[in-house]
């Protein structure tokens, strides 16, 4: 590992003004994955902005409405918040499926939602989008972790647990800049690689995210984040389902769906979310979601089993979130 | 069996509390002053000619002390290969992964950096990854002669074996089935990494090694080196684990110590989980074919196995495949083909032969026994071997008992299903059983045992426990033969200065070779202490036996085992969870039931993994391996592991010690097959590829292609 220098910024504005200023700086939270992506070469920074130096960015509060999470908070911390459990399960659970006891100990809800791609042409530094190529060798390569929607030019999967969670939670990300501050609704904060394939997300060179903000839900919101995992703890999904639902009794009023382990960004379905609108959740419904889930999907060679996968996890995602035996 | 005083008994390791407190220096914790560190530079081609290397700029940054290449460096790794052949660095290089440059420096990073500071031109030469294409006509050469591999009498030929003539088997057969079965190459993934601290005083040289043999390890660089064996010294007091891959001398090694020698300064070699995956071996990989001829009434009338083995960039082991050894026919044909790959280096994991050739011939057994309308369990007591190849009694026979308390044990009356695959689902419960066999070889050990004034009694074994609590079970046979409680014996191991010799952690001989050596060690010193009467003031009375038994005539020495397995398979998910796992063993009278107990959890825990998680996965394209390391590799965790309820069948065999025979390996050997088995009770659709994931699960199930 090269030599690196380190810079402790007093305020999320002056890390985004040293971001801003060298370019072969990045920003550090929990440092899980920077220092394993260091570590292989994946990627080469002079200097790392260590954005704890800030203190007080970890904090997990309501406020009136609308719950806030900073950046540093911990995924354990948020997986154990008495408030995110009760109001927003699907937020708890999916921070609490992340990797291990000790990256969930360290690790961020916004390096979380900012980790780079688990897909092993990029981390064993093939010459990918993602690091600075035009090719993506998955297309014709080992393909069984990869998207059957939305892929191309890139065929990752978004690799975070939290990301289906608050984009279905409908949460807001603020961000810091050199210049001033903006925010983004979660959904738009994730970038398809038709936009730019080496990308992920929308931040900008220069750019932090400070803060997570998610309106209080609706009355009768029952949620749970789904994940289905190749050994019992300590992979990424290979497929999860982050569902949103708000009840009355069996009735699902209006439902939010967003599926992990699918997709390079967090997979909104709409129309499964359309289908459950306004009906009693019955067992039909379900496997009529399930179906609607998987409509439109595009395998590639090794991974059409996530097809039959997807539509049986969409459906017992939906069926706990609904807390309806159906 | 008559109870004995201290061999039964459940006892913690002797250093159980040292290992738990972090007190215990492993290898890697070693320090010395004016240390190196060392770093590996390798092939990021699976197959390649070094045109030139240029070290100057490397060489030319601060803190750099040695750096080696083929240019300077043409020690030859003896135990690298069968052939005694495969050298430091290669050229060709024949796997991604493989040595290029060994540097040392003052620290980690300027180690690091220097790496990316040697320039490399390659020639990259056309490769190939799979055993099939590897034979066909016009594939790459991957040493010269062609990609058959070579054994060690350097004849490129399978391995084969037969009796009687299974082309007759099979016209006396009513039914003739055939099938199938692939496994793949995966890591023995130990705890500990790979690591190594080498130092000379003038022309000794001292290597703190992790190693399963330190005598081995002695001999091996001793030879490598050309020195004598008296002046290597080999030290290894606490090992975190090596499973068949630390026994014998390794590159990083002799890396170490020519390292050290050029810098004039200790070094210490250290391998990432990357390269311990992709550099140093895994399991041989292997494509099986059976034939298998049968009665009506379910007797075998001949069993044929034709197979291929991948044995990777070099040849380091058999590469052959066991399983069809388990079953009393009399028409037995078995032909195994170990061939070259770009890939990494296969050689011997936990019964390096065994779990994928059981896997094969249990999961065709058990398409045999339900097409034959007769329940497996009874289709192997009937079928399973009785004399070892059908001809040579057994010292002591427990496989039977392991069969039939077994399966009462584990409920199997209750818990197979005699429709393979009924049942409503989503969750598909099934059970499978498999069984297997072991060697338990007689040989060469030494001990010394000694008192002194105050009754103090020290073993000296050259052990280093690689995680079987080998040193503790030296003391409880000590201690039963000396009849005294095991806290009056003092165990001295892991350390050739001090060791005599030992086999070395492999083969699962640790118990019965060097346990035999302490037993007469022990007697030869009652008997000198009768004679001379106890030490006095200073002196010590002190015995060293070597023992060399001979080998049985007319009997065959085997543990045996048998394993059976509950799986629930959710068939729309793929999900495979094992529900409850129960291991029935002979391996005579187990001298700790509790360390005892530790290994055949151990072994098949890992034996679960192999079957439903773990293969090096190639890119296909390159030749670059994607999955190296534990995240990649899916290795079981410990949210994953079932209770593994232990049944001991124990007999008591008169080759001893006390009736012991062999436990390590035996462990992992049925898992696999148990554990596919059990998945083909639950859905009904077989599997034939390991490992067992949920991608091949699926497309079992759906039709939907892998």
């Amino acid at each position: 590992m090269k030599s690196l220098r380190n810079v402790n910024p007093k305020s999320f504005q002056e890390a985004a003004r040293t971001l801003a200023a060298d370019p072969k700086a990045m920003a550090v939270g929990g440092g899980s994955d920077l220092l394993q992506l260091l570590k292989e070469h994946t990627i080469a920074p002079d200097t790392l902005v260590n954005l704890k130096a800030i203190g007080g960015q970890d904090k997990i509060e309501t406020h009136g409405n609308t719950l806030s999470i900073g950046a540093l908070a911990t995924l354990d911390s948020i997986s154990h918040h008495a408030e995110v459990r009760q109001k927003y399960a699907v937020l708890a659970e999916a921070a609490g499926q992340v990797a291990t006891p000790q990256i969930r100990n360290a690790g961020t809800i916004a390096g979380n939602v900012m980790q780079r791609p688990w897909c092993w042409y990029y981390r064993n530094n093939f010459p990918c989008y993602k690091n600075g190529g035009n090719t993506c060798f998955s297309i014709t390569g080992e393909n069984d972790f990869h998207a059957i929607f939305g892929g191309g030019p890139s065929f990752i999967v978004h690799p975070s647990d939290t990301a289906p969670a608050l984009v279905a939670l409908g949460a807001r990300f603020k961000i810091q800049g050199a210049n001033g501050t903006r925010e983004v609704a979660a959904a738009d904060f994730f970038q398809p690689p038709t936009v730019n394939p080496a990308k992920e997300n929308s931040l900008a060179a220069g750019e932090v995210l400070t803060e997570i903000t998610i309106p209080a839900p609706a009355k009768g919101t029952r949620s749970t984040y789904l994940k289905i995992l190749d050994r019992e703890a300590w992979t990424h999904a290979v497929v999860g389902v982050a569902a949103v639902l708000e009840m009355d009794g069996a009735m699902c009023k209006s439902a939010r769906v967003v599926l992990s382990g699918v997709a390079p960004i967090p997979w909104r379905v709409p129309a499964v979310e359309q289908i459950l609108a306004g009906q009693r959740i019955t067992e039909d419904l379900l496997v009529r979601a399930g179906e609607k889930a998987v409509e439109g999907a595009r395998p590639l060679a090794k991974n059409a089993y996530k097809v039959p996968l997807l539509r049986a996890s969409v459906k017992q995602a939906l069926r706990t979130a609904s807390g309806v035996s159906a | 069996m008559n109870p004995l005083n201290s061999v039964g008994h459940r006892e913690p390791r002797i250093d159980a509390l040292l290992r738990v407190t972090g007190k215990a220096e492993y290898t890697a914790d070693v320090k010395l002053p004016g240390m190196l560190y060392a770093r590996l530079l390798r092939s990021p081609h699976p197959h390649a000619r070094i045109k030139s290397i240029d070290i100057s700029k490397a060489q030319a940054l601060p803190g750099v002390r040695a750096i080696l290449t083929k240019d300077n460096c043409d020690t030859v790794w003896s135990s690298g290969d069968s052939l005694g052949q495969r050298k430091l660095f290669n050229n060709p290089l024949r796997f991604t992964g493989e040595a290029v440059a060994a540097i040392a420096a003052v620290n980690r990073h300027v180690a690091e950096e220097a790496m990316s500071l040697i320039q490399v031109d390659y020639e990259v030469l056309p490769f190939v990854l799979d055993v099939d294409k590897a034979m066909e006509e016009g594939a790459p050469e991957i040493h010269p002669g062609g990609n058959l591999s070579p054994n060690n009498q350097r004849r490129r030929e399978p391995q084969t074996y037969t009796r009687g003539n299974a082309a007759k088997g099979f016209t006396e057969a009513d039914r003739v089935f055939e099938s199938s079965f692939t496994s793949s190459h995966h890591n023995n993934a130990q705890l500990e990494l790979r690591t190594s601290l080498a130092y000379w005083e003038g022309s000794k040289l001292t290597v703190y090694a992790s190693t399963q043999g330190i005598v081995n390890c002695q001999r091996d660089i001793a030879k490598d080196l050309k020195l004598q064996e008296a002046d290597v010294r080999v030290i290894c007091h606490y090992m975190g684990g090596g499973f068949g891959n630390k026994n014998q001398s390794h590159d990083f090694d002799l890396f170490a110590a020519l390292l050290a020698k050029e810098a004039k300064a200790p070094v210490k070699v250290e391998f990432t989980r990357k390269e311990d995956f992709v550099a140093v071996h895994g399991r041989w990989s292997s494509k099986q074919q059976y034939k298998i001829g049968v009665k009506n009434d379910g007797t075998l009338t001949a069993i044929q196995m034709v197979a291929k083995t991948g044995s990777g960039a070099y040849r380091k082991s058999s590469c052959d495949l066991s399983g069809t050894e388990i079953y009393q026919v009399p028409n037995l044909e078995t032909s195994t083909t170990p061939i070259y790959t770009n890939t990494a280096v296969a050689a011997n994991y936990r019964a390096p032969a065994y779990p994928q050739g059981v896997f094969g011939i249990e999961s065709a057994i058990d398409d045999v026994a339900y097409a034959l309308k007769i329940d497996p369990l009874e289709f192997r007591l009937k079928n399973m071997t009785r004399k070892f190849r059908d001809q040579t009694p057994y010292t002591s026979f427990g496989l039977e008992d392991c069969l039939r308390k077994g399966a009462d044990s584990f409920g199997w009356k209750q818990r197979w299903k005699p429709v393979a695959g009924s049942g409503a689902g989503p969750l598909k419960r099934g059970a499978g059983m498999a069984m297997g066999m072991f060697g338990s070889a007689l040989g060469r050990s030494s001990a010394v045992a000694k008192v002194d004034a105050k009754g103090n009694y020290s073993i000296h074994v050259g052990v280093t426990d690689c995680g079987t609590a080998a040193k503790t079970t030296m003391g409880l046979i000590a201690a039963e033969e000396l009849g005294v409680p095991l806290n009056k014996v003092n165990v001295v191991w892991g350390d050739t200065d001090t060791c005599p010799y030992s086999v070395g952690e492999s083969g699962s001989r640790t118990t019965v070779q060097t346990g035999d050596a302490v037993i007469q060690a022990v007697k030869d010193l009652k008997k000198k202490i009768s004679e001379q009467g106890m030490p006095k003031g200073t002196d010590e009375v002190m015995v060293m036996v070597t023992t060399n038994p001979a080998q049985i005539q007319g009997a065959s020495r085997q543990s045996f085992v048998a394993h059976f397995a509950e799986v629930e398979v959710n068939v729309e998910t793929g999900n495979v969870k094992v529900t409850k796992f129960t291991a029935a063993h002979d391996s005579g009278r187990v001298v700790n039931p509790l360390t005892a107990e530790s290994q055949v959890q151990g072994g098949s825990i890992q034996g679960i993994g192999m079957a439903l998680h773990e293969e090096l996965r190639y890119d296909q394209r390159s030749g670059q391996p994607l999955n190296a390391g534990y995240y990649g590799a899916r290795i079981m965790t410990h949210m994953d592991a079932p209770q593994v309820d232990v049944l001991w069948v124990e007999t008591e065999d008169p080759y001893g010690p006390f009736g012991a025979k062999t436990l390590g390996e035996p462990t992992i050997i049925p898992t696999v097959a148990a554990v596919a088995n059990a998945i083909y009770n639950a859905i009904g659709v077989r599997m034939h590829d390991l490992p067992m994931t949920r991608e091949r699960v699926l497309a079992a199930l759906q039709g939907v292609k892998a």
